[in-house]
């Protein structure tokens, strides 16, 4: 050392001597946050966390589809049919558009069937034997979540064939059917029976006879409802659940040239689109209210205008005869209720089809104590049991939004609590984290990526097939989708926090996923790590002296 | 090799055949074109092994530097005026840490008001900052400064300054002898660090010192500052000897030997006072000049020898210590304590002022009719600056003087001579 400059080159030291953890008040600390497309999700996915796995494209599909399917058993039908509250409520739809996450899980979806991805069966076996009845949407979920858990499932159906309204009431154009029976073949290929065209009329004694420890209820709502219509002898009137039924099975209906479908929501326009290719030259939807009041999702609205479809808005069908009907004009009362106004005018109509909602048959429960029925629907607890100890139900039979997602989420969480409750270990989700609003992120550090839009069907090329009308994505731009993903409120491993950390108190853990650490010896509290994460997954947290 | 050249394309030429391993540097008139030319030359892959560093200030480019430096790299840079004092914290840490860097100093005044023409106020306020201070008289001589700047700095472990009047040298074309990359080879010895930052073999370099040491590292400084003043003129002869010609040095006379009025000045301004020197000889004036090659160290016995045995010493300089006078002044002033020699400070060239031999034959015509008090202001306007006092003391809001004097000269915007 003698050699080198005096008090210039020193010993090796180091500036890790001065403990600066010491000085701090506050302590920086990693959280997960509540991403708000996974708060949305009304089947509970961890949305976030199956688009982070995509992000990586190749393997991480399946990584991301695994994941994916701990929640929902049904990517590639939930990515065509549902209505994507989760979208709705993405942070980057503030920023440039919502990331187009329906396109990215339908696209896992259909790899999953593509490649044959299989489900495994969790659980040892329980032992305990679970009805379900309905092998709707919220029948198969709750089936495939218990099968998983460890129980032995059948499912009583009515019907001849599984999927419920998934089947019978949606149409093909927007879901495919081999797309619905692979996803649901997946399930059975688990272990669940499922006994076709066995109604249950009596849920009690159903039990009773096939020794089932507990019970799912979820027969659906497939009672259409009526309004009084006068009509004459010869008038053609149906309803749009029977319509929707009967292209599924046997002979399509005969509608005739012109048809008139009555009400506002999305099967009234699932009705009129599907007359459009039956060969109707005309379909006209009576609705009483305006467009802007109208239930039906705005795309559906759209893509029927698109085929064709004429609206009439703020009109009631007063009456109905031989190939025409009378309408009602209507007017909006200062509370935006329609109000009649005398003014009638004369429609060709060939047919009518009533598409005014469905009511719930219930009559399986008729003398079983302690169920409670509002509204034509049974009363459920937070844990989806009825006020019958081990029948629990879920889907459109209790109250709630009634779409494929609800009841798809409904049996999962109904799964989990029977599954508590078989076990006497009540199942408890803990508290649900804080929601990761859009004021917590540092949206400079994303690049712009507008939004991949999936192709469409030709409107011209619609009208005489039941082809699917949207196409999903390929690898390529599903993958860019996938990384238009902001990780609201949740680490994605970018090293923002490593690198600007003024202290180096930011410790790797491993690999990137395996995410960092705080060193506390030497965090000052600045806070320069919460002010630069992306995406609001550190908070600073008061020192308790 | 002879070519017709520009002031910063020769300084350019010089600092490549010293192979630098690290450029890192900061654009600001009038030092552009010395840096633009490097990296030209280190984009075309001419000097190589070299790393250009674009830094995004002046400070920046001292610190990477020092980092250079202290990690065994020969480093350079260079700047001016505000980009100097941008530097300035910087700056004392290379002289204390005794990293061997050498910079270019294209000399320019201080704002405000801002001004971008020559004088020394910038490298002025930076003399006391530990580094070795080098004056170039001509294009010539610039070039040499750095080859030799280099050997001095890595002899002495401390880093060297370079200054060059900006524009006037850096700008101009002159005839200037380009060497060859074999003879700076064979004059420059590969660098060797005092000190070096290794992973192999690891040190701590400038961590905190306290009571116990920091005066000696300090005094240590100052000593190998005096060290310069011997190893200075023997690198200057080392370098006629390679070269040819004569460079550098410490100071440097001019029909010095019988004079009784000997004019000390620093840079280029020299080439004109050697001029008016040259007519009054001719008139038989016993006059002559001392120009201050290296003004850090400060070569007090030489300029003591070279000036004790004339009566009259005028010091022109392009500074100033406002509120006291002439720099240099004080520095000559200091020489020659205890011997009967008057010293008259001019401060001249302030701002790119031109220092004309007009202006210098009335001034020595002054100094000679014993009419020069011991500080004068050469071309300074008097009377403007006395109406300008005077509509300060009236009251009100006078405003800022430039904007004054501007409208009182009808000048609309600064422009250049």
């Amino acid at each position: 050392m003698s050699s080198k400059p005096f008090a210039i080159t020193l010993d090796v030291g180091s500036s890790l001597a001065n403990k600066t953890g010491s000085w701090r008040t506050e302590r920086a600390v990693y959280v997960d946050r509540m991403p708000p497309c996974n708060h949305a999700c009304p089947a509970g996915e961890n949305i976030q966390g199956w688009l982070y796995e995509a992000e990586e494209g190749g393997d991480g599909y399946e990584r991301a589809w695994r994941r994916l399917v701990e929640d929902n058993p049904f990517p590639a039908i939930m990515g065509r049919v549902c209505y994507h509250p989760c979208e709705s409520a993405c942070n980057r739809g503030q920023l440039d558009e919502a990331v187009g996450i329906h396109s990215v899980e339908r696209f896992l979806g259909d790899e999953a069937i593509r490649r044959g991805w299989r489900l495994e069966r969790a659980a040892e076996p329980s032992g305990k034997r679970v009805l379900v009845v309905g092998a709707g949407p919220s029948g198969l979920s709750a089936a495939y979540h218990l099968a998983r858990l460890g129980h032995d499932v059948t499912i009583h159906e009515s019907g001849p064939m599984a999927g419920g309204m998934m089947r019978f009431g949606i149409p093909r154009y927007r879901l495919p059917r081999d797309v619905l029976d692979a996803e649901v073949q997946r399930i059975l290929d688990l272990g669940v029976r499922l006994e076709l065209d066995k109604k249950v009329t009596d849920v009690e004694s159903a039990m009773r006879e096939g020794g089932f420890d507990a019970a799912f209820l979820a027969v659906g709502a497939h009672l259409s409802k009526r309004a009084y219509i006068p009509a004459g002898e010869s008038a053609h009137v149906l309803d749009a659940v029977s319509l929707l039924r009967s292209m599924e099975e046997g002979e399509p209906p005969r509608l005739g040239r012109r048809v008139a479908v009555y009400g506002g929501g999305n099967t009234a326009m699932d009705v009129a689109r599907t007359a459009r290719r039956l060969g109707a030259e005309e379909a006209v939807v009576v609705y009483r209210r305006t467009r802007e009041r109208m239930p039906a999702h705005d795309f559906e609205v759209e893509e029927a205008e698109e085929e064709g479809v004429l609206m009439r808005w703020l009109s009631t069908i007063k009456e109905a005869g031989d190939g025409r009907i009378v309408v009602e004009r209507m007017q909006l009362d200062e509370s935006g209720f329609p109000q009649p106004t005398g003014e009638l005018e004369e429609l060709e109509a060939d047919s009518v089809v009533l598409a005014l909602g469905q009511d719930t048959d219930l009559s399986l429960l008729d003398g079983v104590s302690g169920i409670e029925v509002e509204d034509g629907v049974v009363k459920v607890g937070p844990d989806m049991m009825t006020g019958h100890e081990g029948i629990f139900a879920g889907g459109d039979m209790v109250p709630d939004e009634r779409t494929v997602t609800v009841g798809v989420g409904h049996g999962k969480r109904a799964a989990r609590h029977i599954d508590g409750w078989l076990r006497a270990a009540p199942y408890d989700p803990g508290p649900r984290p804080e929601l990761a609003s859009f004021d917590m992120l540092n949206t400079w550090y994303y690049a712009d990526a507008p939004r991949t839009e999936q192709p469409m069907l030709e409107a011209a090329r619609r009208q005489g097939t039941f082809d699917e009308v949207v196409a999903g994505l390929d690898d390529a731009n599903a993958l860019f989708e996938a990384r238009r993903c902001l990780s609201c409120g949740n680490c994605f491993s970018c090293d923002n926090c490593y690198g600007v950390c003024p202290d180096n108190a930011v410790l790797k853990l491993g690999e990137p996923g395996e995410r960092y650490a705080i060193d506390l010896d030497y965090c000052k509290g600045c806070g320069i790590c919460v002010a630069e994460c992306p995406s609001g997954a550190i908070r600073m947290e008061p020192e308790t002296i | 090799m002879l070519k017709q050249e520009e002031g910063s394309q020769a300084v350019a030429h010089a600092v490549a055949m010293c192979r630098p391993e690290v450029i890192c540097a900061y654009p600001i008139s009038p030092q552009t074109h010395i840096v633009e030319g490097l990296s030209d030359r280190v984009r075309r892959g001419d000097l190589s092994p070299c790393e250009f560093v674009s830094v995004e200030s002046e400070f920046a480019a001292m610190s990477v530097a020092i980092g250079a430096s202290a990690a065994g790299a020969r480093a350079y840079t260079a700047t001016a005026s505000q980009g100097l004092l941008y530097m300035a914290e910087a700056l004392y840490n290379a002289s204390g840490l005794g990293l061997p860097i050498v910079m270019t100093v294209a000399n320019r005044a201080i704002g405000a008001p801002i001004n971008i023409w020559n004088d020394h106020s910038d490298s002025m306020s930076q003399r006391d900052s530990g580094w070795i201070q080098l004056y170039a008289e001509s294009n010539q001589e610039a070039l040499d400064l750095h080859v030799q700047a280099f050997k001095l700095a890595e002899e002495l472990s401390l880093p060297v300054m370079v200054c060059v009047d900006g524009f006037i040298l850096t700008h101009a074309f002159e005839r200037v002898d380009l060497p060859a990359q074999e003879q700076v080879d064979a004059f420059l010895p590969a660098f060797e660090p005092r000190q070096m930052l290794d992973p192999a073999d690891p040190v701590t370099i400038g961590a905190m010192v306290g009571p116990e040491a920091y005066f000696e590292v300090k005094y240590l400084m100052h000593a190998k500052q005096l060290d310069a003043l011997d190893r200075i003129p023997r690198i200057a002869s080392e370098f006629e000897e390679a070269f040819g010609r004569s460079s550098g040095g410490l100071v440097r006379g001019y029909r010095t030997e019988d004079a009784e009025t000997i004019v000390v000045a620093l840079g280029s301004v020299l080439g004109t006072i050697e001029d008016v020197v040259d007519e009054l000889r001719e008139q038989g004036v016993k006059i002559g000049a001392l120009g201050i090659k290296c003004f850090r160290p400060y070569p007090l016995d030489e300029v003591r020898a070279a000036l004790a045995r004339a009566g009259r010493v005028i010091v022109l300089e392009k500074a100033w210590a406002i509120g006291v006078g002439g720099i240099v002044g004080q520095n000559v002033r200091l020489a020659l304590s205890g011997l009967p020699v008057s010293v008259h400070d001019v401060i001249a060239g302030l701002g790119g002022r031109p220092i004309t031999k007009r202006s210098l034959r009335a001034l020595f015509a002054d100094a000679l009719a014993d009419r020069l008090g011991p500080l004068s202001f050469l071309d300074l306007k008097r009377d403007v600056v006395e109406r300008e006092l005077e509509r300060q003391t009236a009251g009100g809001r006078p405003g800022p003087h430039a904007e004054n004097i501007l409208k009182e000269l009808g000048v609309v915007a600064a422009r250049s001579h």
